[in-house]
């Protein structure tokens, strides 16, 4: 469903992401983890095109992106963006609709859903985020948690058979982090391919089929969270979870 | 000459000094005395042959209103200094003492009479109608321009003659101008003094004089105060008449004809008949109307403008900012070249400049002339107010399937247009002002309305007062709008 070849990425002299190879099946839930600056976000944003990369390839829902950005990759990427949904660190809801309002947006003006029908489905996303009673309150007026369950209703508006999300409870205070994930729990197993950048060691161990760990542009760990996360076989993994330190606190 | 020039001086000022010693009462020629110079208003635009720049000699000017002031400023024992001033101030310029005398083709009426002591004229002129070769509508009778549109100057004797007809003038502040318009088809006929007429009009082959109507006087105006200046110059201006140097002079500037012969015997009797013609005119009720009709046309005017300037200015921001290449770069051409110039020039050239390409009636080049203008002004604000929108909400809309044009106009432009909307509203009250510049192609608005009407009631102070508080009345509530939407886009 998600093929990544060769994906090769820099920002003048620095290496982002280097020849990066990968494949995800449908359904799976995948968590990306790994220090800052390791690419794992700069990796998310090329799928959706909202990065453009120097070398490979990447072919997504049936659709190939190559080099160039989003010049050379209008018809791909009209096509991705309606299938594969995103979601944002910052939320980015937009600030002058309602949770309502932004929800239908989509809908309403790229797939030519009648305002009516789109918005029953907004209430409906919204009480299954946890927000029925927020369907009228703008932005502003909600606190980042309500925020982020809105956008991804937003986004699970749209139908889509992936969702990508860049460290969605990294910019919540800390009481607002468990509803966020309590969400996309809920979400996950239902058929939905999610790749998650995340912080969130919890979610990863608990929630994820996959865990990859990218450091200085390359994958240096893939497999099923049991191994990746307590038999890491890079030092630089073990060093990132904190097992050494853990080894030598509890020795034997 | 030079010699001859100091020694005449000299024996006049003697003389005057003599003379003046018993009726006066006020320090005014003692004053231009001391300073050594004769200060004197006039209005270069008004051109040839009463004052232009020197051809053959940059920073001078000529004329035979600068022949005539050094003249008179010798027979004072002064030198002439001359002092550039839009001709429809000169009467309120001269009263504040920005100069000392006004002579600039000066036509003696009515309402300036009770305004200015005026000196014995040193010009007769005729009041000359001309039409179009090819338009035998216009006759030897003012009735014949009824219901047309005559063009003439601000304030001058032809205006009012036409005013007494009934005729509201389509006013113009050059000499040139009308008789281009005529040409053009802007106006049906053109009524001036013959002078102008004989240097602008008659030379255009299609363009024919229809007839002279009645004759006016062009004088010298002091303060009303000044009359030991005025009885001075008055003198000085007797002597030159009768030595032929006044001929001489308009000689020069070949307006010398018959009907300056009454100049050389002018009496007393002939001086009271010219200026016993002062009416009282007061502000009276259809004034006030005229100024509301004004404010009417100043308001039209700059909605019509804005409702161009805003949508083309969020044109050329949307242009700069996405359009990329050659697009981008046009417009942000435009920006600086709308920005970096007057807009009375830009006015001028859509107007007169470009009359043979796109004839615009005058209304309507002052609405597209302040449109294009504001526009400019617009697509900066509108540029700031987009790039103040976070980049998320692009990347947002774009990873939810939208197309970039679909998003600008989703999402970011009614983002964008908020956080410009107090600048816009700012910028509409500034328009509401700069309106007035519309009167140099002949658009009659609220300010042009006052200075016409100031002049007509010898007042500057109520017209004013009126004209600022319709102004007043027009912005403010523009400004408390402006206001309580700053307050709501602090709250969200």
């Amino acid at each position: 469903m998600i093929e990544v070849k060769a994906l090769s990425k820099a920002y003048g002299p620095r290496t982002v992401l280097d020849r990066v190879s990968l494949a995800f099946q449908p359904g799976q839930v995948v968590s990306l983890i790994g220090p800052s600056g390791g690419g794992k976000s700069t990796l998310l944003r090329c799928l959706n095109g909202l990065e453009s990369f120097d070398g490979g390839e990447i072919t997504i829902v049936g659709e190939k992106l190559v080099p160039g950005g989003a010049q050379r990759n209008k018809k791909a990427l009209a096509a991705i963006r309606c299938k594969v949904g995103m979601v944002f660190q910052q939320w980015n809801l937009f600030a002058h609709r309602t949770a309502v309002g932004n929800i239908i947006e989509a809908p309403v003006h790229v797939k030519g859903l009648t305002v009516a029908a789109a918005t029953e489905r907004a209430h409906a996303l919204l009480t299954r985020v946890g927000l029925g009673h927020r369907a009228d309150a703008y932005p502003h007026e909600m606190s980042g948690g309500e925020q982020q369950r809105v956008a991804i209703a937003r986004a699970l508006a749209m139908d889509p058979v992936a969702l990508l999300l860049d460290e969605p409870t990294s910019a919540l205070d800390p009481e607002r982090v468990g509803e966020v994930l309590d969400v996309l729990t809920g979400l996950a197993g239902g058929g939905l391919t999610m790749l998650v950048v995340t912080h969130e060691m919890r979610f990863a161990r608990e929630v994820s089929d996959r865990v990859l760990v990218l450091h200085g542009g390359s994958v240096i760990e893939d497999g099923p969270p049991g191994e990746v996360l307590v038999r890491p076989q890079h030092e630089r993994t073990r060093a990132f979870l904190g097992l050494d330190r853990q080894a030598r606190a509890e020795p034997g | 000459m030079y010699g001859a020039r100091l020694l005449g001086p000299l024996l006049t000022s003697l003389t005057l000094i003599a003379c003046s010693g018993e009726s006066t009462s006020d320090d005014a020629l003692q004053r231009v005395r001391d300073a050594g110079v004769l200060r004197w208003g006039a209005d270069v635009q008004g051109g040839a042959p009463y004052i232009y720049e020197d051809p053959d000699n940059e920073g001078k000017v000529k004329g035979f209103e600068v022949d005539l002031a050094e003249a008179l400023a010798a027979e004072l024992g002064v030198k002439a200094e001359f002092v550039q001033n839009d001709w429809s101030a000169l009467v309120p310029s001269l009263e504040r003492g920005t100069f000392d005398i006004v002579m600039n083709g000066l036509e003696v009426t009515p309402a300036r009479t009770g305004r200015v002591l005026f000196t014995r004229p040193y010009y007769v002129f005729a009041s000359r109608l001309m039409a179009r070769r090819d338009d035998p509508s216009v006759t030897a009778d003012l009735d014949s321009v009824k219901g047309k549109r005559v063009g003439t100057l601000t304030n001058s004797f032809t205006a009012d003659q036409l005013l007494a007809k009934g005729i509201e003038p389509v006013y113009y502040e050059g000499t040139d101008e009308p008789y281009q318009d005529l040409i053009a088809g802007r106006i049906d006929a053109v009524f001036h003094d013959d002078i102008i007429a004989g240097r602008y009009g008659e030379y255009r082959p299609e363009l024919r004089v229809v007839g002279d109507f009645k004759d006016g006087f062009y004088a010298i105006a002091t303060q009303k105060t000044d009359k030991s200046l005025h009885d001075a110059v008055d003198a000085a201006l007797e002597k030159l008449i009768q030595s032929g140097r006044l001929e001489e002079i308009l000689r020069e500037e070949k307006i010398w004809n018959d009907r300056q012969l009454g100049l050389t015997a002018w009496s007393e009797a002939d001086q009271r008949r010219l200026l016993g013609e002062a009416t009282v005119s007061t502000l009276r009720w259809h004034h006030i109307v005229t100024f509301i009709e004004a404010a009417g046309v100043t308001l039209v005017l700059s909605f019509l403008a804005m409702a161009i300037a805003i949508p083309l200015g969020l044109f050329l921001a949307v242009c700069r900012l996405y359009g990329g290449g050659v697009v981008s770069r046009l417009a942000t051409a435009y920006v600086e070249i709308y920005r970096g110039t007057p807009v009375l020039l830009q006015l001028y050239v859509l107007y007169y400049g470009l009359a043979d390409v796109i004839k615009l009636d005058a209304f309507s080049a002052a609405v597209i002339g302040l449109g294009m203008n504001y526009a400019a002004y617009e697509a900066e604000v509108y540029r700031a107010g987009i790039q103040a929108v976070p980049r998320g909400q692009m990347e947002a809309a774009l990873s939810l399937g939208m197309k970039t044009p679909l998003a600008l106009r989703r999402v970011i432009l009614p983002q964008g247009f908020r956080l410009a909307l107090p600048s816009v509203t700012n910028d509409f009250i500034a328009l509401l002002k700069d309106s007035s510049l519309v009167s140099v192609i002949t658009v009659v608005e609220l300010t042009k309305r006052m200075t016409i009407t100031a002049v007509d009631v010898r007042s500057w102070m109520i017209p004013g007062a009126l004209c600022a508080l319709l102004y007043f009345v027009m912005s403010y509530p523009l400004s408390l709008f402006a206001r309580r939407l700053e307050a709501r886009l602090a709250r969200s």
